[in-house]
């Protein structure tokens, strides 16, 4: 190699150091964040959440110390020492999202896993909401990975309040928080019984969010929450029809079929809640209004044809 | 311990597997519907096979939490508590996953960039600078 490459070359390499630097910091250098108008209009200026115990973490167990946080706070009697062993990964010495997410699952109450906006936090937080958030408190290089439990906010003063670590209600300005939240993506979640939805979430979310606990804890623990999604999103043909599936395992079957009715008047192109509402009525006896509801089922093309065909014979 | 884990894998499938045989096999009388859960996962392309993939995942996860120092008595409940997308999500990319709470590396260095950052409010490493 000449001494000319190699000085290029060492130039080209300082130039990438020193670009990959500045854009690092400028990717850091968050500003206080916006919120949308409308969430602008309708938040209170400040608001704290009473109640939320606190419990100082240990070591690297940030992860059970703020998951504890939350679940007392929603009515769960467990402590950090039991939630230890359920969520934290010995050699990784830390939590990860998704056991974060399974844990609170096993206690009996549901996490939803908010968009990843400012707006968000701060919508569950006036509402009474404790939220759980994911903080790189260091460098994107050297990450420090860090959860706590956002409990308050004060617009004017543009700061939060947080449960975090080894203090109780910290302060950390709006600019700080948000550089250090910004580098998980702004993740965050909010745990809550069934039959409670948060204020920030869509009805597909919240979909996601109650199957995935209804597979964990069974119907009888879902129903509630299925019947405050269909109030909260009344036209979610998808959350008719789950409910419809929770009240059928339960043996109510008079309210599944109603419930799945429901479903196919929103969208008439859901073959599943077709297919489902006719072999209801087949159980029901219901022969021709069976007939009527597998016919639009398997005339929609797709996975569930192949099956309502089969059911249609068998009538 | 490699080799333990070359025997323990193909077990921890078949448990698996077999729990999930005996599940779809209970004598439900509502076995017949389709679920939520089944439902909500055919409208992404290829369920079937994602199904399949899906059971491999949690043996695969339940394999990488041993390994790395969870419980034995508490793995199972831990990885039935997992959603679909979560134990794929596990099963694929735990070593990337942030977990809270790791540890930055203790270089001179770094300690003066963070400790600047700290001061631009960019960071919160060090409790004093706030």
């Amino acid at each position: 190699m000449t001494t000319r490459r190699f000085r290029q070359l060492l130039n080209a390499r300082f130039a990438g150091v020193l670009l990959s630097a500045v854009s690092m910091m400028l990717a850091g250098c968050a500003t206080t964040p916006q919120l949308a108008d409308a969430t602008e209009a309708s938040l209170p200026m400040r608001a704290q959440i009473d109640g939320v115990p606190f419990h100082a973490q240990r070591e690297y167990q940030c992860g059970p110390a703020s998951l504890a946080m939350v679940l007392n706070s929603q009515g769960v009697d467990v402590t950090v020492d039991t939630l230890i062993p359920q969520v934290f990964i010995p050699d990784r010495e830390g939590s990860v999202q998704p056991e974060m997410l399974a844990t609170t699952r096993r206690h009996g109450v549901i996490p939803y896993v908010l968009n990843n906006t400012f707006d968000a936090l701060l919508t569950e937080i006036a509402a009474g909401h404790p939220v759980v958030v994911m903080q790189n408190l260091s460098l994107p290089a050297w990450p420090m990975w860090h959860y706590a439990v956002a409990i308050g906010y004060d617009r004017e003063a543009e700061e939060m309040i947080l449960h975090s670590g080894e203090e109780a209600e910290r302060i950390e300005s709006f600019r700080r928080f948000d550089a250090t939240w910004t580098r998980s993506d702004r993740w965050a979640f909010v745990a809550l019984p069934p039959g409670q939805l948060p204020e920030a979430i869509g009805a597909y979310q919240a979909l996601d969010a109650i199957a995935s606990y209804e597979q964990v804890q069974g119907p009888q623990a879902a129903l509630p929450a299925w019947e405050a999604l269909v109030s909260r999103f009344p036209t979610s043909a998808m959350g008719h029809f789950a409910l419809g599936n929770a009240r059928h395992v339960l043996g109510d079957r008079d309210g599944a079929i109603e419930a799945f009715r429901v479903a196919v008047r929103h969208d008439d192109k859901l073959a599943v809640a077709w297919l489902n509402m006719g072999l209801s009525l087949q159980h029901r006896g219901d022969a021709e209004e069976a007939h009527h509801a597998l016919s639009r089922a398997a005339k929609i093309p797709g996975q569930w044809q192949a099956k309502a065909r089969e059911a249609l014979k068998e009538h | 311990m490699k080799r333990f884990y070359r025997y323990l894998s193909p077990l921890l499938i078949l448990a698996l597997l077999l729990g999930s045989v005996s599940v779809a096999a209970a004598p439900v009388p509502t076995s017949d519907l389709v679920t939520t859960q089944a439902a909500l996962s055919a409208e992404r392309p290829d369920a079937d096979r994602e199904r399949i993939q899906e059971i491999l995942s949690r043996a695969d996860v339940q394999e990488q939490l041993i390994a790395q120092g969870v419980d034995l008595d508490e793995v199972d409940a831990r990885v039935a508590a997992l959603s679909d997308d979560e134990a794929r999500q596990m099963a694929e990319q735990l070593e990337q996953l942030p977990a809270g709470a790791s540890v930055v590396g203790a270089l001179l260095f770094v300690f003066v960039v963070l400790l600047v950052t700290d001061i631009l409010g960019l960071t919160n490493v060090f409790p004093f600078t706030r």
